[in-house]
């Protein structure tokens, strides 16, 4: 064994600056590296949106033709993503607790909001995936027929699925981090989440329900909608950035 | 007006109390150690220890009193203290689906170190799983997860290493190998370490301490201490329990 390596004086290793950026970049691509190993959280969200939308089939093939499925399908499509990202926040750092491993990164020469922003990025980046992945299904099963076409274009309810999950990740992350020292995270987490998100869910349901009923005006009310969400989210960056440090070491 | 930060000290504590609710995990701590120094801490289940260590390392903030380590204040320099410290625990503190060479990659990019990989390299041959580093880490025995855990330690060249029951759950072959690499290393670095083996903790250290219900009561340097003295005291302090 090199004992030149171990120590202090052979070899000293003289830090280049721990750059925020160079941390959040590995914080991101470990996250990844290891959900693409496991599959663990991108396979319980994505079974778990599955279900909801064979219970949503199921339950509205009773309905049959004369029910306009287009009135509800925002809030179902909504309802089901809210609900999976739970799933998803609640593991993504009870998992790192689980294991021990945030003690080592805490440790570590990095800023608090580099974890934040990293953590909530990737949550992020899962979400995305399972709504990238939903997303065809849910046409083909909902709105795919000739009298349910939806009133405006699709980059529409995909930008308002962006600025949902922005604000569902950013404020979820912050939720989930409260919530993974305390004995019932589980519970904390599901308690706090729904009435925290309101105005969030507010405003990107509306949102996506404005284009897909098409209702007279729909344009100015996607836009307001979207305009509120998009406060949200603001204000939860900022909010998360100020209390993130008070929060992972409470 | 607060005293100015004594160069030649790696730990400087002073009233140093933490409290959860309404329990005090710890009480008042006053201690001094040198630079250089191997500082062993003793005391029962409950008496403060983990919440010592984890207010150096900057783990959890003190509730009151004010403690430096390596010269640095660990609330008010808490970023660049935590570049000149270590932490080697009875956990790992590994991501077990990661491999061995990922792992310290992923924390010498989160110390900034420049040459990230020549690093790696020459710390996985130093503890001797070179030949294991594409090996996923959750398929590690415990001894090296713990070796693999002090080249994590050791990445940055740490000042101060904090050892937290380090031999805990190691056979007897994973001991002697820690014990090599202290040995190695133990000119260059102030030890601070949790033990509850008295006689392990004895051998190794400069300055022992004993902690119970939160308050130091013994702190002396391992010249000045009488073996069998020391004993009795531990014995009748792990019986007075927790706080």
């Amino acid at each position: 064994m090199s004992d030149k390596i171990l120590t202090r004086a052979e070899a000293p290793a003289s830090k280049s600056g721990s750059s925020s950026w160079r941390q959040f970049k590995a914080i991101l691509r470990k996250d990844i590296v290891m959900e693409m190993r496991t599959k663990e959280m991108l396979t319980s969200m994505g079974l778990y949106t599955l279900l909801t939308l064979v219970v949503y089939y199921v339950a509205l093939s009773q309905t049959g033709n004369a029910f306009d499925v287009r009135l509800i399908a925002g809030g179902l499509l909504w309802l089901a993503f809210l609900f999976t990202s739970m799933l998803g926040l609640n593991r993504s750092l009870v998992h790192e607790k689980d294991q021990g491993c945030l003690d080592a990164l805490l440790l570590s020469p990095v800023d608090r909001p580099v974890i934040f922003f990293a953590k909530a990025t990737g949550n992020l980046v899962f979400l995305l995936i399972v709504e990238v992945l939903t997303l065809p299904l849910f046409w083909l099963m909902f709105l795919s027929g000739s009298n349910k076409q939806i009133a405006g274009p699709w980059w529409m309810i995909a930008l308002a699925l962006l600025v949902g999950s922005i604000g569902i990740a950013g404020m979820g992350t912050l939720l989930a981090t409260m919530s993974v020292n305390t004995t019932g995270k589980d519970f904390i987490l599901a308690v706090l989440f729904v009435p925290v998100m309101f105005p969030l869910l507010l405003g990107v349901v509306s949102a996506t329900s404005a284009v897909i009923i098409g209702d007279q005006g729909w344009v100015s009310t996607y836009w307001q909608m979207i305009g509120i969400a998009a406060g949200y989210d603001a204000i939860m960056l900022l909010a998360a950035f100020g209390l993130y440090e008070f929060v992972i070491g409470a | 007006m607060p005293e100015a930060p004594r160069s030649d000290l790696a730990l400087e504590v002073r009233e140093l109390s933490r409290t959860f609710g309404a329990r005090k995990a710890l009480d008042k701590v006053n201690l001094e150690l040198p630079k250089g120094a191997f500082l062993s801490i003793f005391g029962p289940n409950g008496a403060g220890k983990t919440t010592l260590v984890k207010v150096l390392t900057t783990l959890t903030n003190p509730s009151k009193g004010e403690a430096r380590v390596a010269g640095y204040h660990v609330v008010e320099d808490a970023v660049p203290l935590r570049e000149h410290i270590g932490l080697i625990s009875h956990n790992p503190l590994l991501y077990p689906d990661l491999t061995a060479e990922e792992n310290l990659l992923f924390f010498a990019d989160m110390y900034g170190l420049p040459d990230p990989a020549v690093r790696v390299r020459e710390l996985l041959e130093a503890v001797e799983l070179d030949h294991r580093r594409l090996d996923p880490v959750r398929a590690f025995s415990r001894g090296m997860l713990q070796r693999l855990s002090i080249a994590r330690a050791l990445l940055h060249k740490p000042e101060v290493l904090f050892l937290d029951e380090p031999y805990s759950g190691l056979d007897p072959h994973a001991m002697d190998i820690l014990d090599s690499l202290i040995a190695q290393i133990r000119a260059e670095h102030t030890f601070v370490m949790i033990s509850h083996d008295l006689a392990k903790g004895l051998e190794l250290c400069s300055h022992a301490l004993i902690l119970a219900k939160g308050k130091v009561v013994f702190f002396e340097e391992k010249e000045s201490i009488d073996d069998e003295a020391f004993g009795k005291l531990y014995r009748s302090t792990v019986g007075m329990g927790v706080s």
